[in-house]
């Protein structure tokens, strides 16, 4: 039996919803965020919507049981109970999203805000577009001091940072579950393999203090390390942890 | 017309589905406002402070004792007593018929003649009938001193000429483009840095900088060498040059506290600089 | 990469062109603005002449960039000066894209009725011209009106950054205005010279007017994107005054010139195409006549499939724009990708996104003009399918909108398998299959009416399959390989063997189709003017969200500045310096997207009636 073509719709927008939460909140143990499954099953719908309309023929499939429902006499009962049931289930739609909870306000946070032009440590000001790792230029030209100096931040690194970013850098320290947000994990591509070494020194240096304002200073547990460390420490850091990761910060080199 | 009407409401609808998205659909970041062009401690400052900040611009990254000193006679004396100060001497010269500036009060006219030195040139201490001034505009350049620190050193050539200090403390302007006097400045890391920290370019010709005070220093690899020149920087009149372009040279006329200013890598780095100057 | 040399060479080349156009007319004489620059400072750093520390400032009669206070700013009536000027700079936008898609369509369809010999595109060409004479006109002088209010606006409520501008760009805006005139002498020699100018050689000089006036048309957007870029990345400026060096090619030929003209050139040809779309689609719609409604239905698919020719690129030419802008400057580069503006580029990948699902519906709907298009349609469900999976992969944000229980089921503000799609290599792979999908409707849609005759048609559908597989395959492994195992240069470097693959697909299918589709059995005759109405309705959404798409990026792309009139020599300092949010900017945009459909509209109504005059008579 072939079943009408809007059942087919409805079973197909439904199918792929359940399929998100299953294979999200079930198999990967990592559900979708509702705000975004809201978009991804909007445009679903849309598609499904444009796929069934595409033909004349199927278009008229679609059309005829809603057609039915609203013109045809014998549908009277269903009529009403559909037109009694659509404005309600509107209206606690738009009240639950309204009605007031218990949940904290969303907060938004960027998490890798735009650095400012400039900026002042160590008694100097560094422009954030020029500024390079001093000790960059050893991996070509001296390879053997560039292992040194690795070495040397990586000491700098289990002294300081691994007590929360975690002795693998993956963001999986001993005190690392009790920091909302989470320190960042290195290891993931999306924080400093995209980031140039200046940012990492502008994060480093300023710690959580000093990020802006669409960065939520007020939440990072990450200290001002430049009244910690010194300059060429954090810069040797920097480059143990693109080492150790096997990352290397964004460049236009290649381009 | 029906259908009109219909592609209109269409479009109407697309319309308010876009600006309802961006308004609801997506939050709504508000963008950090415009850093307030950093205030650093001039907010804070009492005017005793400011009148500080001018005196270490004036002696330091101003660089303006190289020349305004009583030594060379280079430029006219500044900081002096009664009528040598130029805070006490402005109202006489803009009343002088060969005053060619804007300015109607002793603050406009000394912050005037520090961007437009040849607005008015000191009798024998101009070329070309005293027309033209040999001063740079201060605030360009490898002096690049910010209108906060030109207000600074106003205020503070005022204070010490004993007559009342008329500059206000600016609110709002950063007192330097890289970070203000206060800050120590970092070791210069090529010849081109040490000659734009000591401000060499302000007397002499040498690199890009086209000082027109003392000798050219271009080719000066050519004839003297490494000792003459380290000598030179370290003890300046030792043996005093007799090439300068304008006026002879004179004893004092450059500063002899290089060599305690200096550190060894930049002394080093400058007189290799000079030596290949060829 | 030797093409965007290649292009820099031809940008070269037109401005050369267009200096010798304005030589003797301002090269020699004094610039016009010369007086608007305060000759005052001019006479201030005369008395400089000591003042020497980098070569351009020898070249001292220039003056820096005017450090501005808010007092600076007139306030005139009760009007916010920025977004007045926001709009009436926006629609100037639109018109000039208008008036310069135009000559390029046309020219296409010539071209295109030319190399077919099919005298139908020509008629087309020609009658769209005719058509939009009318419309031209008029749209040329709203440009010119919209072009003059804006200097207006501009000079009124922004003197000191337009004084500024003018001194810098003196002689590009005198020839700017020259050019103006010329494009609008060539237009005319274009249009009465087409029935003169037919056949053969005459032909040839007539299709080479076109060339003419597109190339003016150009030059003249050319020279205005200067201006823009200017603003964004300065050059041929002292870094720390703003004061001019001398050479206002330095100035003109800035970082980020070549990477906007490439892709507003290209944007400037989709443009064209949805907006003739619209008008096509709004006359189907108001026709009841058959032969009219086949006319504007035919019309409508030839100005949607040069919409999509120039939709497919542009994906790449809009990726090579901001990887300039990342590398020109980090801060700009994460302002506009991860920091306030990071929202906005799912809201424009939502666009993007209803600008492909409505093409591809279109080219799904049209299938109706063919009887064998039914071996066809049943495809339409997995390449919609595709089409979606990209999709969402295209907008899913960097950063996720959690509530706090999800944060505590993540463990974190990062999700560990959707996180990854945030980023660039996802996007590339996404955007790269949706192009060969929509590609691959294009080609059903052409196979629809035909029914191959050569023996060899069956394996040449295998072949063609096996390239779309193959090719599909190399760019997810492309994708997933490079982005997430390798380090960025890399990742820049994956997104060209992509776009590579891409290209592969889209030119061996055409090949293929061609050899295998010659001589073909027609299934019967097209029959145009069959589609349902719901397919006009996705020509409008193209141009809609087409326009609504420009304001938006505009807004984008001047807000990386942030509070700077010209990117960190001249500050903005007026009480509008505060970027607004992207709602407010939503609410701008829209506004002036009203304002300019209510226009267009006016202006096809009035060509409408004169059309129609000219029919009786």
């Amino acid at each position: 039996m072939k079943l009408p073509k809007l059942l087919q719709a409805v079973l197909v927008v439904v199918g792929v919803y359940i399929g998100f939460k299953l294979v999200f909140s079930v198999g990967l143990h990592q559900p979708i965020p509702s705000s975004l499954l809201t978009m991804y099953m909007f445009f679903v719908v849309v598609a499904t919507l444009l796929v069934t309309t595409a033909t004349e023929e199927s278009a008229k499939e679609m059309s005829a049981p809603i057609k039915a429902l609203v013109e045809d006499p014998s549908k009277k009962t269903i009529r009403n109970i559909v037109f009694v049931l659509v404005p309600l289930l509107a209206a606690w739609m738009t009240y639950s999203k309204l009605a007031p909870s218990f949940e904290a306000p969303v907060e938004l946070r960027t998490i890798h805000p735009a650095p400012p032009s400039s900026l002042k440590a160590y008694g100097k000001s560094f422009d954030m577009m020029k500024l390079e790792n001093p000790f960059s230029k050893f991996q070509k030209e001296d390879p053997e001091k560039f292992k040194v100096l690795v070495k040397e931040g990586g000491d700098v690194y289990y002294k300081n940072c691994h007590f929360c970013h975690g002795d693998k850098l993956d963001g999986q320290g001993q005190y690392a579950q009790g920091f909302n947000p989470l320190p960042l994990n290195f290891q993931d591509v999306g924080t400093i393999a995209q980031l140039q070494e200046s940012y990492l020194f502008w994060r480093i240096a300023t710690g959580g203090p000093g990020l802006p304002k669409e960065a939520t200073p007020w939440l990072s547990a990450m200290p001002v390390w430049k009244d910690f460390l010194t300059e060429d420490e954090i810069w040797k850091v920097i480059l143990f942890l693109y080492d150790y990761t096997g990352q290397a910060p964004r460049s236009w080199a290649a381009h | 017309m029906k259908s009109f009407l219909k592609i209109m409401l269409f479009c109407i609808l697309v319309l308010i589905g876009f600006v309802g998205y961006a308004n609801f659909g997506i939050p709504q970041v508000k963008p950090a406002p415009p850093p307030t062009e950093e205030k650093l401690d001039l907010g804070n400052m009492t005017m005793d402070q400011f009148i500080a900040l001018g005196e270490k611009v004036f002696n330091g990254k101003g660089t303006c004792t190289l020349c305004h000193n009583n030594v060379g006679k280079r430029a006219p004396m500044l900081d002096g007593a009664g009528e040598e100060a130029v805070a006490n001497s402005a109202p006489l010269r803009l009343k002088d018929p060969r005053y060619k500036g804007k300015a109607t009060t002793p603050e406009e006219y000394i912050r005037e003649s520090m961007k437009e030195p040849s607005a008015f040139v000191v009798a024998t201490f101009g070329s070309d009938g005293d027309t033209k001034s040999p001063m740079p505009n201060v605030t360009t350049g490898s002096i690049g001193m910010s209108e906060a620190e030109v207000d600074a050193v106003i205020a503070f050539l005022q204070n010490k000429a004993g007559s009342e200090v008329t500059v206000k403390i600016p609110v709002g302007a950063p007192p330097s483009a890289e970070g203000g006097a206060a800050a120590p400045a970092a070791p210069a890391k090529t010849p081109e840095e040490v000659i734009a920290k000591f401000g060499c370019g302000a007397c002499h010709k040498i690199g890009k900088e086209e000082g027109a005070l003392g000798p050219d220093l271009t080719h000066i690899g050519k004839s003297r060498n490494e000792a003459y020149l380290r000598k030179g920087i370290l003890d300046p009149d030792a043996d005093i040059a007799k090439n300068c372009p304008g006026a002879p040279c004179s004893p004092g006329m450059m500063p002899a506290d290089l060599g305690t200013k200096m550190t060894g890598s930049e002394l080093e780095m400058l007189v290799q600089y000079l030596v290949k100057s060829k | 990469m030797s093409f965007f040399s290649g292009f820099k060479r031809l940008t070269c080349l037109t401005l050369l062109l267009s200096l010798l156009f304005a030589g003797g007319f301002s090269f020699t004489s004094i610039p016009v603005f010369a007086n608007m620059a305060n000759a005052e400072e001019a006479v201030k750093s005369e008395g400089t002449p000591t003042e020497s520390v980098k070569e351009g400032e020898k070249k001292a009669e220039y003056p820096p960039a005017p450090k501005l206070t808010a007092a600076d700013y007139p306030q005139i009536g009760g009007f916010n000066p920025r977004i007045l000027v926001w709009i009436v700079a926006q629609l100037h936008l639109w018109f000039a894209a208008f008036v310069l898609a135009v000559p390029i369509f046309v020219l296409i369809i010539e071209a295109i009725g030319m190399a077919t010999k099919d005298q139908r595109y020509d008629n087309m060409a020609y009658e769209f011209i005719k058509v939009s004479m009318a419309a031209y006109s008029i749209t040329a002088s709203i440009t010119a009106i919209m072009g003059g209010l804006l200097t207006f606006t501009l000079l009124v409520f922004y003197p000191d950054l337009f004084k500024y501008m003018a001194s810098l760009f003196s002689r590009s805006m005198l020839a700017y205005a020259f050019l103006f005139f010329a494009e609008s002498a060539s237009l005319y020699v274009y249009y009465y010279g087409w029935h003169w100018l037919e056949g053969g050689f005459k032909k040839w000089v007539h299709l080479t007017i076109g060339l003419v006036l597109n190339f003016v048309g150009t030059v003249l957007m050319l020279l205005a994107n200067a201006w823009v870029t200017f603003s964004m990345s300065p050059n041929g400026v002292d870094p720390a005054t703003g004061a001019f060096l001398g050479s206002e090619w330095d100035v003109i030929h800035n970082f980020l010139w070549n990477p906007l003209n490439l892709h507003r050139v290209i944007a400037n040809i989709a443009y064209g195409g949805s907006i003739i779309g619209a008008y096509a689609a709004y006359k189907f719609l108001s026709s009841s006549v058959k032969e009219e409604k086949a006319h504007y239905d035919w019309m409508g698919y030839t100005a949607n499939v040069i919409a999509v020719g120039g939709l497919l690129p542009l994906p790449f030419a809009g990726y090579w724009l901001t990887a300039e802008i990342y590398a020109y400057s980090q801060q700009m580069g994460i302002t506009l990708m991860g920091g306030a503006f990071a929202w906005l580029f799912i809201m424009q990948a939502v666009l993007i996104g209803a600008l492909f699902l409505s093409v591809n519906y279109y080219l799904w709907c049209g299938m109706g003009r063919s009887e064998g298009s039914g071996r066809y349609t049943k495809h339409i469900w997995w390449i919609a399918a595709l089409i979606v999976g990209c999709f969402l992969v295209w907008f899913t944000p960097h950063t996720l909108v959690l509530t706090n229980q999800e944060l505590k089921a993540l463990g974190g503000p990062y999700h560990k398998y959707l996180g990854p799609l945030g980023i660039m290599p996802a996007k590339n792979t996404a955007v790269n299959i949706m192009i060969i999908m929509t590609f691959l409707s294009f080609t059903l849609y052409r196979r629809a009416n035909k029914i191959a005759t050569v023996s060899w048609a069956a394996s040449g559908s295998a072949i063609q399959a096996a390239i779309f597989v193959a090719a599909i395959l190399n760019i997810i492994f492309l994708g997933v390989y490079h982005g997430y195992f390798t380090n960025t240069a890399y990742k820049v470097a994956a997104s060209i063997p992509q776009v590579l693959s891409t290209a592969v697909v889209i030119i061996s299918t055409l090949i293929i189709d061609s050899m295998m589709f010659k001589g073909a059995k027609e299934v019967g005759p097209l029959r145009w003017g069959k589609v349902p109405d719901r397919s006009q309705y996705a020509l409008f959404m193209l141009a809609v969200s087409f326009t609504w798409l420009m304001g938006l990026m505009g807004y984008v792309r001047s807000g990386i500045r942030q509070h700077w009139h010209v990117n960190s020599i001249m500050r903005d300092n007026s009480i509008d310096a505060f970027t607004p949010t992207i709602g407010v900017a939503a609410q701008v945009v829209t506004s002036a997207t009203v304002i300019f459909m209510a226009i267009v509209i006016f202006i096809f109504w009035l060509s409408n009636i004169s059309s129609k005059k000219s029919a009786v008579h």
